[in-house]
């Protein structure tokens, strides 16, 4: 056993963990800052969108309003709450408070650095998953058990879009520079991924374009679990976001070390 | 020297985008000793520091740390330094304690000999009462102390230390000095670049003075000095109008000075300068022995940098 754990200790996901040790203690240390809005604002969104404005809207399929947003919503919230701590979050780590040059004089390397904010990115988004999963069910929107594997399922997405938005901090020259990133990227995916509508009535382009954006299969996959309509594709999207990760977490590892050790 | 060598360097270069920082540098230093890197800004002190910690890559050339090549052995090496940097990097979302325990954590010391060697440290540095507070909270002596301590946290072979003490008060300095003389007699070897004189006279074994990325000389503080400043100094104080017959006077006596600020300081053995005695006469005059302030001034000249 003591070989498998040394073994272990020698590899990237350990080197990550340990960087992601650090932004748990940070976060616990001040967890009452962030707490209250985490709760509070999926039973806003939930209750104003869900039965306000899915009143006027009626039903999607089979699904009312509500039952349709709420996964969409559970995608969402896991892309913000990965991003925003992988942008902001990670960029005033790095620049401000030269909490990655500290580290640097460790055996931790770049590209540690970048898979363990990764990790914890997506262990953020995994939370807030949770959370608007638990605040779903408490509203009556969740009708299958396999809703449950939505919170993994967050996580997977919290690793896509944490990845891709470290692509940005390895290269922001300000923390401005993030600001675009939720304008142009973040913002306008939010609105075309099939969070608050089908994307059938869309024009067949950005349709299209739609599915080649991380959240499209994210809000997909996530709405197959709460729902239990699954499908096969459900793995197709799976491995697409999965992909998407894959391939931003080395581009980024890339930027990094170029960043930081010149 | 019997002792063997730590760190090493053969041709050392780097180069920033076109700019040369250090230019073919060759430099030893061996175990147990502290050994100072001495120079203007720009001289290329800092540049040395981050290429044997492995955080900037070598240009061209060669260094090896307890006998690893910096460009290929980089954990084995980071492994054996424990680093002060200049930029404070005190983690501003962790507590003192947590600090030393998420640096323990980054080296893969288990979790309770992490927790009691932390202790030890802030105990060391007068850090004990300050385990559960912010480092904000802290005076910039103790974020100082507090950094080395975290670079001790391993038990490193060698300190590499980063103008330890610029900024810090006069207590503050020679509390750190102290704690840094202990880590010397227990053996650890020390690096340590700095523009203060007193600091590397105090605590250095050796060192090299350095201006525009090149060694301009080398060897224990006493050798230095009597080298390039010799016993005496003989400080005058006079008006730049008056300069001109001074300087002229030294220059038939063939006496070393220089001249800085409103200053001209004469070199020399004490008995050359008895002689010489009649050019500063009626001057403000203040007499005193050589020390490596003057050492540095002589080889690195008197224009401003940065």
């Amino acid at each position: 056993m003591a070989t498998v754990a040394d073994a272990l200790r020698t590899t990237i996901i350990w080197r990550g963990f340990r960087v992601w040790q650090r932004n748990r203690d940070a976060m616990i240390r001040g967890w009452k800052v962030e707490f209250g809005g985490m709760i509070v604002e999926p039973f806003v969104i939930l209750a104003a969108l869900g039965f306000g404005l899915g009143a006027y809207v009626g039903d999607i399929g089979d699904l009312t309003y509500a039952e349709y947003i709420a996964p969409g919503f559970i995608a969402g919230y896991a892309m913000f709450h990965s991003t925003l701590d992988s942008t902001y979050g990670a960029y005033l780590r790095m620049e401000s408070h030269h909490v990655y040059e500290a580290m640097l004089f460790t055996p931790i390397h770049p590209a540690d650095i970048v898979v363990g904010e990764v990790m914890w990115g997506a262990t953020r988004a995994m939370f807030s998953g949770a959370v608007v999963l638990a605040v779903a069910s408490a509203f009556g929107l969740v009708n299958s058990p396999l809703a449950i594997l939505a919170i993994p399922c967050a996580y997977l997405i919290g690793l896509t879009m944490s990845s891709m938005a470290m692509i940005l901090t390895a290269t922001a020259t300000t923390i401005g520079a993030m600001n675009n990133f939720y304008t142009l990227f973040v913002l306008p995916m939010f609105y075309v991924s099939g969070v608050f509508f089908p994307l059938d009535h869309l024009p067949e382009s950005v349709r299209a374009l739609s599915w080649v954006l991380p959240l499209t299969p994210a809000a997909a996959l996530t709405r197959g679990l709460v729902t239990g309509n699954t499908s096969w594709f459900m793995v197709l999207w799976a491995l697409e976001l999965l992909a998407f990760a894959a391939v931003s977490l080395l581009v980024a590892s890339y930027f990094m070390r170029r960043r930081l050790v010149k | 020297m019997t002792q063997p060598t730590v760190i090493k360097s053969k041709d050392l270069t780097k180069k920033y985008s076109g700019l040369l920082a250090v230019d073919s540098v060759d430099f030893s230093v061996y175990q147990g000793e502290c050994f100072g890197v001495l120079g203007p800004n720009g001289a290329g002190k800092t540049s040395i520091m981050k290429m044997v910690c492995c955080v900037s890559p070598v240009t061209s050339g060669d260094l090896w740390v307890q006998g690893k090549n910096v460009m290929h052995d980089q954990r084995a090496v980071k492994t054996t330094l424990g680093v002060v940097s200049q930029a404070d990097s005190l983690d501003p979302d962790l507590n003192v304690m947590q600090n030393l325990l998420a640096y323990g954590r980054f080296f893969n010391l288990p979790r309770k000999q992490a927790s009691e060697r932390a202790w030890a440290a802030l105990d060391l540095f007068q850090l004990h009462d300050k385990a559960f507070q912010a480092p904000d909270k802290l005076s910039g002596g103790m974020r100082r102390r507090l950094m080395i301590g975290r670079a001790l946290l391993h038990e490193p072979t060698i300190l590499v230390l980063d103008e330890p003490t610029t900024g810090l008060d006069p207590q503050s300095r020679h509390l750190v000095w102290d704690r840094l003389r202990r880590l010397k007699d227990q053996g650890i070897t020390i690096l340590l670049t700095t523009h203060y004189m007193d600091e590397a006279a105090y605590l250095c074994d050796r060192l090299m003075v350095m201006d525009l990325g090149k060694i301009l000389a080398e060897g224990p503080p006493e050798k230095l000095v009597r080298e390039f400043a010799g016993e005496q100094v003989v400080e005058v104080r006079l008006p730049p109008w008056q300069r001109v017959s001074l300087v002229e006077d030294l220059q038939n006596r063939e006496l070393d000075f220089e001249e800085v600020g409103d200053v001209v300081l004469v070199f020399g053995e004490v008995g050359r300068l008895s002689a010489a005695e009649s050019a500063w006469e009626g001057y403000q005059v203040i007499r005193r022995p050589a020390n490596l302030e003057d050492v540095f001034l002589r080889l690195t000249g008197r224009g401003l940098r940065d």
